[in-house]
């Protein structure tokens, strides 16, 4: 059980009772659907209608539904791609990373952030296999054993480390995610009756809740984030070489990994916070995902803000130091070219704004708070897309210079793409539980389950106290 | 030894039991027992596990092949009766001339279909040179719209119904006029002559519409030879040309650029010579050639006589012979005239002096300057003349006065169009309507033929016979290369018919020629040849009858009354000429060599006088001019154009003719007139005006300038004579972490001389036709998505304020990546005076390609013979390749082109698909293509030589580019091979590869333009630089 100090503010607040996990967090899954749920859900349908129509319409008229040319030959699509791929590494960082860091406070926000890097990796998924010229040999990235001889893929791709590092990612975010799932679904499945009662009863595989099942359920959960952490680095290293690897000038640089790293975790956490400020009050968890949490995330967001603000300021530098006219040329020329807004909507966005969250208010302020992460959402969109356009529209030979101008229908697909994370993400909400109670219950304050605990805050703590 | 031991399975074996013998022939003890399985009872399986697994494997792999039958059977019928000489495959190559141009073809045919058109280059004249519209005018032969059978009043009749209404009408008819281009055909002429022996009341008319009569006047005012003298660039050593377009669009472009090239390759040929022709430029628009001037300058139309009046008089006070009367009080602008003067005379005797303008005025002040020069007989042949051009101007004007003064009934168009290219065309049309019988033989309904009765749609020249003498004593021999795709007679021998004469064509050829004294042997060779030459007449001298005294003060006066007045000029663009085949794709989708605009015409406006307009590109403008205005048309806003003009070329707003010429554009044809006995294509008082809304042009390039980076390497020819790596010494240091590919066997390599490439474009539809790239169309040419595979750059630059070089934009960028010794493009830079360099761009099949690592499925790799490889079918269409290659020469199908209809251009009927190459490959959508270096004619010369039994020689394999080029600036070939050209050139001192520092190692080398001006260009470089780049050179070897 974990020790509470009576200086610290609990994880967990509100004096709940483990009954009282069980019954909250169970309650949207446990009766009908609520009207906001409805029309949150009816919304995202929609959007996603409108991706599948996009995706479709690209599918069968080419790739030339989009706006690229002969020498942006990459834009939204690959925007898009590594912004959800971005999104994602929040999810992984959390239930990993601080895992391993033994950082309690994490319990309550894991599994809704492992779940959203799960649908944003399919997202990301679903931009790979729609940029394809020929999406129907989508598979041909794999090395698979094929007929077509000793034909084999090119390892020296870094298309094909991408392929390896977002399958892997995520395979072992899926598995991550369900194990953590079983207790919880056989929570689910022992209150359930009917046909509920026999598909939670599939999905918990036998769990009995046994020593020996809590045991190896907990070593399961510590190798597997053993085996997540270095994902966390890796998959948004390799995205990052997609471009670092090429000569294209604004690509061809060494910073990228750690950069598109942080840049990554700032723009997860701030989808995490876009899906916590509104979830917590609908959900109505708001002792569960305390401001404290609010409070965390936002420190983490001004951090990794800061750490790409650093990194965009260095390549400067490394633009100016190398002496290569080229790399000078391309960077001067996101800063004040024609796509000079895009980058400075990138520069306030991410460097700039996240550092009100040095004030205590704007970490305290969920309104606030959720405005923050659109920006830092926007910003990072942006990121990718300066840094994939502006570097590719103008490079080396001028001649080819052009401008690229996106259709109507690569709009629908990056709108549409949101509805294909919040329908699944509904569907989250709805079916299984956001929060994972089996470790909540173990960081509730254990005096909580005095019988006389109704009074909220600080009060329970100081009578902890005094009982401790 | 034979192993004698034998063993028994038992008894029954070794007594040869019958019933052990019976059970031994059959193999398997049990038999197959297929029925049982088939006639399966009560649902039990009577098979067992060896038959499963027979079952299995058979129904597997017979899964497995009938799934492999992915793409639908198409039937090969081979030939039942194999034509002669048609081996499928084997390509057949025929000798015809172009009878638009006269230039002699050989052309390429595959199963009887004609797929590509290459220059002979056996013809002294054209020295196997092709223009791009030559080149082009095979698609027109698959033009699907063109006319398919002869048509009577709208009704489709055979062509006896048809040739006896024709001649029930001519017969009937008082006044006949027969209405022809240019005729230089011998066989054609003797046609004329019998049509108008049978018919004495008709009278043949030639028509061009964008005419060069003028040259013929003057020449026969000046010298008493109504002809169009044989120019050759190659004799002069100091060109000056005043308006004359002659590399680009002027009587004969391909063979003036020949002769032009010869004189300017330097360090690269004829024993590494030092020696260049300086060529001289006054003109209003900037045309192709004076973009390949070494000194050009801007002038207003009017100021064309002037010039050459002061021209004139600055040679003939050198000469010590008498001025014209009335320049010397004239101030030019541009003090220029006497540089110039100083030049020619200094190179008289082998300098020329040619002038695109059709005043007769003009164009004697021309003649008398040449003969000044001394150049008659020389580079200004009177004897070796030219029959290209034999308009004759003053007879159409004076039809078309007669037509509507009602005096003629019959009228008679041979592939000709007034109806659209005549300055007055409603004129035109309403004097048709006077007419009685209209008769056309346009092969398309253009705007002509619709205006007429009968049609008698005439063959494409590709299925016809015939003969041409373009120049004097050069006899060419048109043959059909395919029998008449549609129910077609050639024009020549209707109006043989339409005589009386029912002689084939063919016959009536070959007895032209006998008539000529031509034996069958003779005749035999011509048309294995394509042509007949005796060889050059020697010249004669010309005395000039008059002097064109009355020429200056006419011109003075031009030039005065026009001072302040904005004045028009209209020209023909490279690709699409005077519009006749304004409904071939190809031809649309050439960018114009100098603005890179394609699928439209546009008014072309300098900066100062945009500026003044207030308006900029794609802006809407009214011109009006005398008697004719163009109610909107886009802006484009050109260096060089001279200030206070504008220019708009012809050839565009077809409002018939094919769906693809249709309504591109906007005719400009409106703003000619007559006077004299010619018609002009300048307005000299025009009126422009903005007008409401904006149309985007559809342009390949969309950034003009090198912005200052190490792209275009030049020297000034003193520079090179000095240092002949003079402007080439920048090296880079080379760290490599890639091993060095094995270089054995071939290397192809290609080199192309900068110096030499005047960027026409023949080379993009040469390679457009050989490897069957699509056409997008002007919208997906907006969307920067064009498919060439080879493009030529095209680069701007400037002078500043300080006389600074400048090719950086103003901005950020500019202002701190600038050199000291660079300017920088302000609104103050002076637009007018503006350097051109052409550069020609295709995949560089670099040697460590960027392309090839990054290709997650290895769709694209380098061959052994350092060729970097597309395996279309390999690639999934990432476009990786395209974003990291260096040089953007990767082109991606962003559509599937053939077979839709929204690319209905001509690979979407089956007709026009006829012409696809069947060696290369029809790309599918989704997938990455690019310049291949020919590889199949690279794979074809392999075969032949082996086949030959001999080694592959220098010269053997011939990209598309390389062979079609006018200029013979693009050498391939293997540089693994010592002697071959390309090795050599690799190793010239004006050889460099571009982005050297990236160590990507291009396959193709660019040879440094040298200019033959003063200035210097290298720069610094040329002095200081010989030390720095020997330095570099002991670091690079330090290394290597």
């Amino acid at each position: 059980m974990s020790y509470e100090s009576p200086i610290r503010e609990p994880l967990v607040t509100g004096g709940k009772t483990y009954a009282d996990v069980t019954r909250d967090i169970l309650r949207p899954l446990e009766n009908n659907a609520s009207k906001s749920w409805w029309i949150g859900f009816s919304v995202s349908a929609v959007v996603l209608a409108i991706w599948i129509a996009a995706t479709t319409w690209t599918m069968l008229e080419g790739i030339g539904a989009w706006g690229l040319n002969k020498t942006v030959g990459w834009a939204f699509d690959i925007t898009n791609f590594v912004f959800w791929v971005g999104i994602g590494h929040a999810g992984t960082l959390i239930s990993a990373v601080l895992l391993l860091f033994r950082q309690k406070w994490r319990m309550s926000i894991n599994r809704s952030a492992e779940a959203m890097t799960i649908f944003a990796v399919i997202c990301a998924a679903s931009f790979i296999l729609s940029h394809m010229g020929r999406p129907w040999v989508a598979y041909w990235p794999i090395p698979l054993p094929n007929a077509f001889g000793t034909l084999w893929v090119n390892f020296n791709s870094p298309l094909v480390w991408d392929v390896f590092a977002i399958s892997t990612y995520f395979s072992v975010s899926l598995v991550f995610w369900y194990i953590g799932l079983i207790p919880d679904i056989a929570t689910v499945r022992d209150r359930a009756e009917g046909l509920r009662k026999f598909i939670y009863n599939f999905f918990s595989m036998g769990w009995n809740g046994s020593t020996r099942t809590w045991h190896r359920y907990e070593m399961i959960s510590l190798i597997l984030a053993g085996i997540s952490t270095p994902l966390v680095l890796s998959v948004h290293s390799i995205v990052s070489m997609d471009f670092a690897t090429s000569l294209v000038p604004g690509w061809h640089t060494t910073i990228f990994p750690p950069y598109f790293v942080a840049g990554a975790i700032f723009s997860g956490f701030g989808m995490v916070l876009t899906l916590l400020v509104i979830g917590r009050v609908v959900l109505k968890q708001e002792n569960y995902i305390t401001m404290g949490h609010l409070d965390a995330m936002c420190r983490i967001v001004m951090l990794t803000g800061t750490m790409v603000g650093l990194a965009y300021i260095t390549e400067f530098f490394v633009a100016a130091y190398s002496g290569v006219e080229y790399e000078q040329y391309a960077f001067i020329n996101r800063a004040s070219g024609p796509y000079w807004w895009s980058y400075w909507i990138m520069m306030t966005c991410n460097l700039i704004a996240p550092q009100v969250f040095w004030t205590k208010w704007a970490r305290s302020t969920p309104w606030f708070i959720f405005l923050m992460s659109i920006i830092v959402n926007i910003g990072m969109w942006f990121e990718r897309f300066v840094i994939i356009v502006t570097s590719l529209h103008r490079d080396f030979i001028p001649s080819s210079w052009t401008m690229y101008t996106p259709t109507i229908t690569e709009f629908a697909i990056l709108i549409g793409s949101f509805g294909l994370f919040f329908t699944l993400y509904f569907l989250f909400c709805k079916y299984l539980p956001t929060i994972n109670m089996a470790e909540v219950k173990s960081i509730i304050p254990t005096h909580a389950h005095d019988e006389h605990h109704q009074e909220a805050d600080h009060s329970t703590i100081e009578k902890g106290a005094a009982h401790g | 030894m034979e192993n004698k031991n034998k063993y028994w399975k038992g008894l029954e074996e070794l007594n040869n039991d019958p019933k052990f013998l019976e059970r031994k022939r059959n193999e398997f003890a049990e038999g197959i027992p297929l029925e049982e399985v088939l006639t399966e009872q009560d649902g039990e399986l009577t098979s067992n596990r060896r038959d499963f697994l027979k079952y299995f494997g058979f129904s597997v792999s017979a899964v497995a092949l009938a799934a492999c039958n992915k793409a639908p059977v198409k039937q090969a019928i081979p030939y039942i009766v194999k034509p002669e000489n048609v081996t499928p495959g084997i390509p057949n190559w025929y000798a015809t001339t172009n009878p638009e141009t006269g230039a002699s073809l050989l052309v390429k045919t595959r199963e009887g279909r004609p797929i590509k058109i290459e220059g002979n280059p056996e013809s002294p004249v054209f020295k196997g040179g092709v223009s791009a519209i030559e080149h082009a005018s095979l698609l027109g032969l698959y033009d699907n719209e063109r006319l398919k059978a002869p048509n009577a009043e709208g009704n489709e009749v055979d062509w006896n119904t048809l040739d006896a209404k024709i001649t029930s009408g001519l017969a009937g008819a008082k006044n006949i006029r027969l209405v022809t281009g240019t005729v230089n055909s011998p066989s054609t002429k003797r046609a004329i002559a019998e049509f108008t022996a049978k018919y004495p009341a008709a009278k043949h008319i030639s028509y061009e519409p964008y005419s060069h009569a003028a040259i013929i006047d003057a020449n026969r005012a000046l010298f008493g030879k109504a002809v169009i003298p044989g120019y050759r660039f190659d004799k002069a050593k100091v060109i000056v040309s005043f308006g004359a377009d002659f590399l680009g669009t002027w009587i004969s472009p391909v063979e003036f650029t020949k002769q032009w090239a010869s004189n300017r390759k330097v360090g690269t040929s004829g024993g590494g010579k030092k020696e260049m022709s300086r060529h001289i430029q006054f003109e209003s628009n900037l045309s192709l050639t004076g973009s390949n001037a070494d000194v050009r300058f801007p002038i207003k139309p009017s100021a064309e006589g002037a010039l050459l009046v002061s021209l004139y008089n600055k040679i003939a006070s050198l000469a010590g012979a008498a001025p014209l009367s009335g320049a010397q009080n004239l101030e030019l602008a541009l003090n220029m005239v006497e540089l110039t003067a100083k030049e020619l005379w200094e190179a008289k005797g082998s300098s020329l002096v040619v002038s695109g303008s059709n005043s007769i005025d003009n164009q004697a002040l021309v003649c008398a300057i040449n003969h000044l020069l001394g150049n008659i007989g020389q580079a200004y042949d009177l004897d070796n003349y030219s029959l290209q051009s034999t308009a004759n101007d003053f007879g159409f004007q004076q039809f078309v006065r007669e037509m509507n003064d009602g005096k003629i009934d019959a009228a008679v168009f041979v592939n000709t169009n007034p109806a659209y290219n005549y300055y007055n065309a409603a004129q035109f049309a309403a004097g048709l309507k006077k007419v009685g019988l209209t008769v056309c033989t346009n092969s398309s309904m253009d705007e002509t033929a619709m205006l007429c009765k009968f049609h008698a749609p005439d063959n494409h020249y590709l299925e016809s016979w015939g003969d041409a003498e373009p120049k004097a004593g050069y006899y060419a021999l048109i043959q059909p290369t395919i029998s008449p795709v549609f129910n077609t007679r050639q024009a020549s021998e209707s109006i043989l018919r339409w005589a009386g004469n029912n002689t084939d064509y063919y016959t009536y050829v070959k007895a032209t020629w006998s008539a000529m004294g031509v034996n069958e042997a003779t005749w035999n060779k011509s048309l294995h040849d394509g042509f007949m030459y005796a060889g050059p007449k020697a010249s004669q001298s010309y005395p000039i009858a008059t002097a064109p005294t009355g020429a200056a003060a006419i011109a003075i006066q031009n030039y005065v009354s026009a001072k302040d007045k904005t004045e028009l000029q209209v020209y023909a663009k490279v690709g699409i000429g005077d519009g006749t085949h304004a409904n071939n794709p190809w031809l649309q989708e050439l960018p114009d060599p100098i603005s890179k605009v394609c699928w439209d015409n546009y008014a072309s406006i300098g900066k100062v006088t945009a500026d003044k307009l207030g308006v900029k590109d794609g802006d809407l403008v009214k011109i009006a001019g005398k008697n004719f205005s163009i109610e909107s048309i886009p802006v484009l806003v050109q260096p060089g154009q001279a200030n206070q003009t504008v220019s708009v070329a012809i050839g565009y707003g077809r409002t018939e003719g094919g769906k693809v010429a249709k309504y591109v554009g906007k005719n400009a044809y409106g703003f000619g007139w007559f006077e004299g006995d010619t018609f002009r294509y300048t307005q000299p008082d025009i009126t422009i005006e903005k007008v409401a809304g904006s149309y985007e042009l559809a342009q390949t390039q969309t950034h003009h300038t090198i912005e200052g980076r190490d792209i275009i390497r030049e020297a000034s020819l003193k520079e090179f004579v000095k240092d002949p790596k003079a402007g080439n010494h920048k090296h880079a240091h080379i760290i490599s972490l890639w091993d060095e590919r094995d270089s054995k066997g071939h290397r192809w390599a290609m080199a192309i001389d900068m110096n030499a490439c005047t960027g026409c474009g023949a080379c993009v539809v040469s390679c457009s036709a050989e490897n069957n790239v699509p056409v997008v169309g002007r919208k997906e040419v907006l969307n920067s998505r064009e498919m060439h595979w080879i493009r030529i750059d095209r680069y701007y630059s400037f002078k500043d304020k300080n006389g600074k070089t400048a090719t950086r934009e103003t901005g950020l960028a500019g202002n701190m990546l600038k050199g000291k010794e660079e300017g920088l493009i302000t609104e103050d830079t002076n637009f007018e005076d503006v350097r051109v360099a052409f550069q020609p761009m295709m995949c560089q099949h670099c040697g460590h390609a960027p392309c090839e690592t990054v290709c997650p499925v290895l769709a694209t790799v380098h061959s052994s013979e350092g060729l970097n490889h597309m395996a279309y079918n390999r690639c999934v269409g990432t476009r990786y390749c395209a974003n990291n290659c260096p040089y953007k020469v990767r082109r991606f199908n962003w559509f599937k082109y053939r077979e839709n209809d929204k690319f209905d251009f001509y690979m979407n009927n089956d007709l026009g698909r006829m012409v696809i190459n069947p060696d290369v490959t029809v790309r599918s959508r989704g997938v990455m293509e690019k310049c291949s270096f020919c590889i199949q004619r690279i794979q074809g010369g392999k075969l032949k030589a082996k086949l030959e039994g001999r080694s592959l020689k220098d010269g053997d394999v011939k990209t598309a580019c390389q062979q079609s080029c006018p200029s013979d600036a693009i050498v391939f070939g293997d540089v693994n091979d010592p002697n071959s050209e390309i090795a050599k050139l690799f190793n010239n001192e004006r050889s460099y590869v571009l982005l050297e520092e990236y160590n990507v190692q291009p396959s193709v080398s660019y040879m440094t333009k040298i200019r033959n001006v003063n200035e210097p260009i290298a720069g610094d470089h040329a002095s200081e630089g010989a030390e720095h780049g020997a330095k570099e050179h002991q670091h690079e070897s330090a290394h290597s």
